[in-house]
């Protein structure tokens, strides 16, 4: 399942980026995100709990994260294993692009993989709720980011 | 004088035998919730077993980690590959030769597979457990497309037989691919599609689907130390073989293995194998010395034990420019998930596929079926169908249909002109059958006339021009179907599971005061044994059906059968009934000679007594004879009257059946409406015309499913998307349409009392009468063929994508 969309945030591209690194914004903004936690540089381990229709899940989750081609990109790639409920693979691309009044256009590219029962009961919501948690983590992560820099 | 003749027809009645709608004996206790199902059997101290499942379609299985599991208080054991491998039973063998995981033994290879089985105190507790297992994958990569299973790059499923250059069907050409089965004449069949002035093609995909009876399966097993033996109750069809099984699988001795199939909510195919569940139950009862009960839930039984159907057949057929078929061609890819479980003969690896000429009189025929191992799980069983029948009638009355309008030809003449003629029977197939006898002509103008065919069409062709002209956004399709069935597995010479030949068993018993008990080696899903069994019983031995009780299921008192599936319960076990009656009044009319003073050829049998011929009001009635045999000593004949009879038929039989759906089609939404549905059957000799209605009546809604929209579909992970009856599709009474039903009768020449078989033809006719109304309502518009499942979004999307929607 591939998941595409443009969010405008009212901030420069360096902050914006910035803050894609940042554990706390990035805790923010994680819908369902208990713990978050960094174990290398590029290493993250986080507990997500979400919510598929009639279906809890709690994921393990072990994200590389890879800012190396920053500010224009932002990479990230992960599993998460929700026990018997299933697991999920996949990753991101978020590109930050400059607009002319100096504000970001971000661009992001989910690739998602649901497996398991999540998948087997949940087949019909994975894909809704899948937008909706993408589109929610980003409006987290602008009024995190617009807090920080109020 | 007409007092004597209204007796006869008094007692005949009484008899409640043959060609009465008997009420069913069983339902006295069904529809009271009084049915004993398997999960309602409680024994002392019973544990409950659970699996834990692979979420994963294809992976290494790193470590299995039970402690937690095992802390859990009420938790008694959790077995894994590792502790069933000493007993060697880690694997099991499959009904179709291969082998299969019972647990997951370094790999898991669909979802869903078992891979360690907790046992605790009650089911909370083990289903509680199942979740603190741990359990460490690494992914594989996923091969659901059998036809990406020999690429290059697929990944090799089963490395147990990597290597293996011979399965149990013949040469294997890659890892992944089980076997080639091939019948028919190929040369002579090419060299025709080469030849003919008319040759049509298409792929036709016979979906994936699952039986889903309304109980799941499930066992209680129940080792007794102390005496040595074990009592396995289960949801088997077959639970003789059963026994066998669980006996060279276990080493206990055969006589110390009971085996009873209680009441069974359904079976339709998904009871007959062997499952997991199964074997851990007696593992998990050996090593605890306590009964241990597993029954699956709704998820566990469609997304593990037994799918049906999953063809890919490419067809080929070649005719005349008037309609003359010359010749038939079909290459099968059979996708048979992750072990090749398939329940059919030792001989067929693909069922009774090569019945694919059908109706039709084709001189020259080829078949070749490709199994093929996806990650996908097991099962391949004959869903309301005898081996592979309803996929082969779904075939060739697509390939007909696709034939037509190649010729630009109506159907329904198309068929009548190829159908095997009366006068044909017995008629050799060219695909190895002999058809015991038929008369497609007579029950095919039956059926057109009934519906009134001719209208239909001009109606259909007025509607496609109010179409055309904007005046409706509705299409009507006709769907025909003349289908031929073959049932009744079957003579021992040919058909066999497991080296058991297929034959059958009845066992009765007369009592002193005239009622009679009776055996048999099959066992009732629905199907209403009790009550037909003793109607065959009735009419043979004149006594009254009311009188007699039908029991099976129990190894330790039926005698030895191979069970019921593939509408063999009445062809075989009928047939046996039937003799096993005649053994009886044989014996009676010895008794009776004595009884009545005279010769044993100076009597004969009318409805239920000995009479001496040219003196009427000399007679024994069985009920007398019954007593006497018992009371009276008679030289030169043995006290009791009982017999046993092992009928091995001589041959298949041959049900058949003319089917007419009238289909209204929304074209903007894709919503079909069943307006009609005409059902013509022809089974032969008809014991219970009610429960034949019955019958037809459940299998035409069982195929109302199939073709609108029922189906096990995976995801390119390998995820089941259809494991929950949210996306299974099982119609109620609001989308199941009124069937009109009707009949011919044909008897079979070869059974004792002529009858065929019907429980399963309304499945194997009615999925290609569904699906051919479909496709036919769009013939207008230039549709030639579109896959099943027809559900609302596929229907829409075939008419957009045929340019309806503006």
């Amino acid at each position: 399942m591939i998941l595409t969309e443009e969010v405008q945030i009212p901030l420069d591209r360096q902050s914006v980026f910035e803050a894609l690194n940042d554990l706390e914004i990035l805790k923010k903004s994680i819908p369902g995100c208990e713990e978050l936690t960094q174990v290398s540089e590029r290493e993250l381990e986080a507990l997500v709990v979400v919510k598929f229709g009639p279906m809890k899940a709690s994921f393990n989750s072990n994200v590389e994260i890879d800012p190396s081609q920053g500010p224009e990109l932002f990479k990230l790639s992960g599993s998460g294993d929700a026990g018997v409920a299933g697991f999920a693979n996949g990753g991101a691309d978020v590109n930050l692009a400059e607009n002319p009044d100096g504000t970001t256009a971000l661009t992001y590219t989910v690739n998602i993989d649901i497996s398991g029962k999540l998948a087997q009961v949940g087949g019909r919501l994975i894909e809704g709720t899948s937008k909706r948690l993408a589109k929610k983590f980003f409006s987290n992560f602008e009024e995190a980011l617009l807090e920080k820099h109020a | 004088m007409s007092a004597t003749a209204e007796t006869v027809q008094d007692r005949k009645a009484a008899l409640k035998g043959l060609g009465t709608s008997r009420k069913r004996v069983e339902d006295a206790r069904f529809t009271q919730g009084k049915g004993n199902y398997v999960d309602d059997i409680k024994l002392p101290d019973m544990l409950f077993g659970d699996f834990v499942r692979s979420q994963h379609a294809h992976a290494r299985v790193i470590s299995i980690d039970t402690s937690a599991a095992m802390a859990l208080p009420g938790v008694v054991a959790v077995l894994t590959a590792a502790d069933l491998e000493p007993l060697n039973l880690h694997w099991m063998p499959t009904l179709a030769g291969d082998k299969q995981m019972v647990l997951a033994d370094g790999k898991v290879l669909f979802q869903g597979q078992e891979v360690a089985f907790v046992i605790a105190e009650d089911r909370y507790i083990a289903a509680d457990a199942v979740d603190l297992v741990q359990v460490k994958y690494e992914e594989l990569p996923v091969l659901v497309d059998p036809f990406k299973a020999e690429l290059p790059d697929a990944p090799i499923l089963r490395e147990d037989i990597a290597d293996a250059k011979e399965g149990a069907h013949g040469a294997r050409r890659h890892p992944n691919h089980i076997f080639t089965w091939e019948q028919g004449d190929k040369p002579g069949t090419e060299a025709i599609l080469s030849e003919a002035p008319v040759v049509a093609e298409e792929m036709v995909y016979y979906h994936r689907t699952h039986p889903c009876p309304m109980e799941t399966c499930g066992s209680v097993a129940s080792m007794d130390k102390v005496n040595g033996k074990l009592t396995l109750w289960g949801t088997f069809q077959a639970p003789h073989v059963v026994r066998t099984v669980a006996s060279l699988l276990s080493g206990i001795a055969e006589h110390n293995i009971r085996v009873v199939s209680p009441d069974i909510g359904g079976g339709f195919g998904n009871k007959v194998g062997v499952y997991p569940g199964y074997v851990c139950s007696i593992v998990a009862s050996i090593v605890t010395g306590k009964p241990v009960k597993w029954v699956e839930d709704r998820m566990e039984n469609l997304s593990s034990t037994a799918f049906a159907r999953d063809y890919w057949m490419n067809g080929k057929i070649a005719a005349t420019e008037d309609g003359k078929i010359l010749g038939l061609w079909c290459h099968t890819t059979a996708d048979h998930g992750a072990f090749d479980a398939c329940a059919d003969p030792t001989k067929y690896p693909a069922g009774f596929m090569n019945i694919c000429t059908g109706s039709y009189d084709i001189p020259t025929a080829y078949l070749a079926v490709d199994g093929i191992y996806t990650n996908k799980a097991p099962g391949g069983v004959a869903y309301r169908c005898s081996f592979r029948v309803t996929e082969a009638a779904y075939f060739i009355e697509r390939m007909i249909e696709v034939l037509a309008i190649k010729l630009n030809m109506d159907a329904a003449e198309l068929r009548a002109k190829n159908f095997i003629r009366k006068e044909q029977f017995p008629y050799q197939s060219a695909l190895g059958w002999e058809y015991d006898s038929g008369d497609y002509h007579t029950a095919w103008n039956k059926a057109l006339e009934a519906v009134g065919y001719k209208e239909l069409r001009e109606e259909q062709a007025k509607q496609v021009e109010e179409f055309k002209a904007g005046n409706t956004r509705k299409l009507m399709g006709i769907g025909l179907c003349h289908f031929t069935e073959i049932v009744g597995a079957g003579p021992v010479k040919n058909c066999d599971i497991l080296g058991m030949g297929m034959f059958d068993s009845c066992e009765i018993r007369i009592h002193p005061t005239g009622s009679a008990l009776a055996r048999l080696g099959t066992i009732s899903q629905g199907q209403g044994h009790a009550t037909t069994f003793a109607q065959i019983l009735a009419t043979e031995i004149g006594i009254s059906a009311d009188d007699i009780t039908i029991e099976e299921g129990d190894t330790d008192t039926a005698p030895y059968g191979l069970g019921t599936y593939g509408s063999r319960s009445t062809p075989v076990a009928g047939a046996a009934t039937a003799m096993a009656g005649r053994k009886i009044r044989a014996k009676a009319q010895m008794i009776a000679a004595y009884l009545l003073e005279v010769h044993d050829n100076d009597i004969e049998w009318e409805v239920d007594r000995f009479v001496v011929k040219g003196a009427p009001e000399r007679f024994k009635t069985m009920k007398e004879i019954a007593f006497a045999s018992y009371t009276q000593a008679i030289p030169g004949v043995e006290p009791g009257l009982e017999a046993v009879s092992y009928y091995d038929p001589p041959n298949m039989t041959y049900p058949f059946g003319a089917y007419i759906c009238v289909m209204d089609i929304d074209v903007d939404t894709g919503v079909s409406d069943v307006r009609k549905f005409y059902a013509l059957d022809d089974c032969g000799t008809r014991i219970n015309p009610m429960i034949i209605e019955g019958q037809v009546h459940g299998g035409l809604t069982e195929a109302l499913a199939i073709a609108m929209g029922q189906e096990i579909a995976y995801d390119e992970l390998g995820n089941i998307k259809t494991g929950t009856l949210m996306d299974f599709f099982i119609p109620t009474s609001w989308e199941t349409p009124n069937y009109q039903t009707d009949f011919t009768e044909t008897p079979s020449p070869h059974h004792p009392i002529g009858a065929k078989g019907v429980g399963e033809s309304p499945n194997v006719g009615g999925v290609p009468a569904f699906s051919n109304a479909i496709n036919d309502a769009f013939r207008a518009f230039g549709l030639t063929h579109t896959h099943m499942p027809h559900d609302h979004w596929r229907v829409w999307k075939t008419a957009n994508k045929l340019g309806l929607h503006g």
